[in-house]
């Protein structure tokens, strides 16, 4: 049995409450880039985030590009672990075109709402957003090509248990392109310990 | 941690500077935190 760092029920609250306050007050200062500045700085394709409306980018709070090894093929079947307000999942409706189609999974509600009413502004009638848990995703198993993710991972706290879950949904060959953050030094045991730093 | 829970042909690219001129920038220095991305593959 795996013993965690942190309760991971209480995480997801501390998680939920952060990440709400991005999708409602998107220009706030956090300890992250978001909206265009990270997606300029992680090399998005300008032309792609350029077409977007600010609502669909502003609440954009990666850690890095997904789509860097690898672009999206036309007609992939993708879900989006932890899909934010949407900004990864419009990206990747635009590389799978509309034979594609795109699921985003995320837990918390501002975002999902702000999500949901980007993609129906878009007209993508291919992109679909579920709430859920990356460690339990409401996706059949197998049916995936494709599960990107940008900075999600790192905040679940049973990483083993994410990536069987991310092996559940994908078929046999299909691809995980994600993008997180790794740390150089070790973390000391007490800070592993400490819920604030998770957060930021 | 990828490799032993079942992906295989995993690669890496190369770091971002994610946190530089962000208010998490000390705490990312401190522990020498970056962005990565990772691409890997479900046998089969």
């Amino acid at each position: 049995m795996t013993t965690l760092p942190v309760d991971p029920d209480r995480l997801r609250e501390e998680v939920k409450e952060k990440y709400r306050e991005v999708a409602i007050a998107p220009n706030a200062t956090y300890h992250f880039h978001t909206g265009r500045i990270a997606a300029d700085r992680f090399g998005y394709d300008r032309d792609v985030v350029g077409a977007l409306p600010d609502q669909a980018v502003e609440s954009f709070a990666g850690v890095g590009n997904p789509f860097e090894l690898r672009r999206l093929e036309p007609g992939e079947r993708v879900v989006d672990a932890g899909s934010g307000a949407g900004f990864d999942a419009f990206v990747a409706a635009s590389q799978v075109g509309p034979t594609g189609r795109v699921v985003g999974v995320d837990m918390t509600a501002e975002m999902l709402k702000k999500a949901r009413e980007n993609a129906d502004a878009l007209g993508l009638d291919n992109v679909e957003l579920r709430e859920g848990l990356l460690e339990a995703m409401p996706v059949e198993d197998g049916g995936v090509d494709v599960v990107i993710s940008n900075g999600v991972i790192n905040l679940c706290v049973d990483k083993r248990a994410t990536f069987d879950e991310i092996l559940r949904v994908l078929r046999p060959g299909g691809h995980l392109q994600f993008a997180d953050i790794a740390n150089g030094r070790p973390v000391p045991p007490e800070a592993l310990r400490d819920i604030d730093l998770w957060t930021g | 941690m990828l490799e032993e829970a079942g992906f295989v042909d995993v690669r890496i690219g190369p770091p971002v500077d994610t946190f530089g001129g962000a208010k998490g920038e000390e705490k990312a220095r401190a522990y020498e935190v970056f962005g990565h991305s990772f691409l890997a593959r479900k046998p089969g």
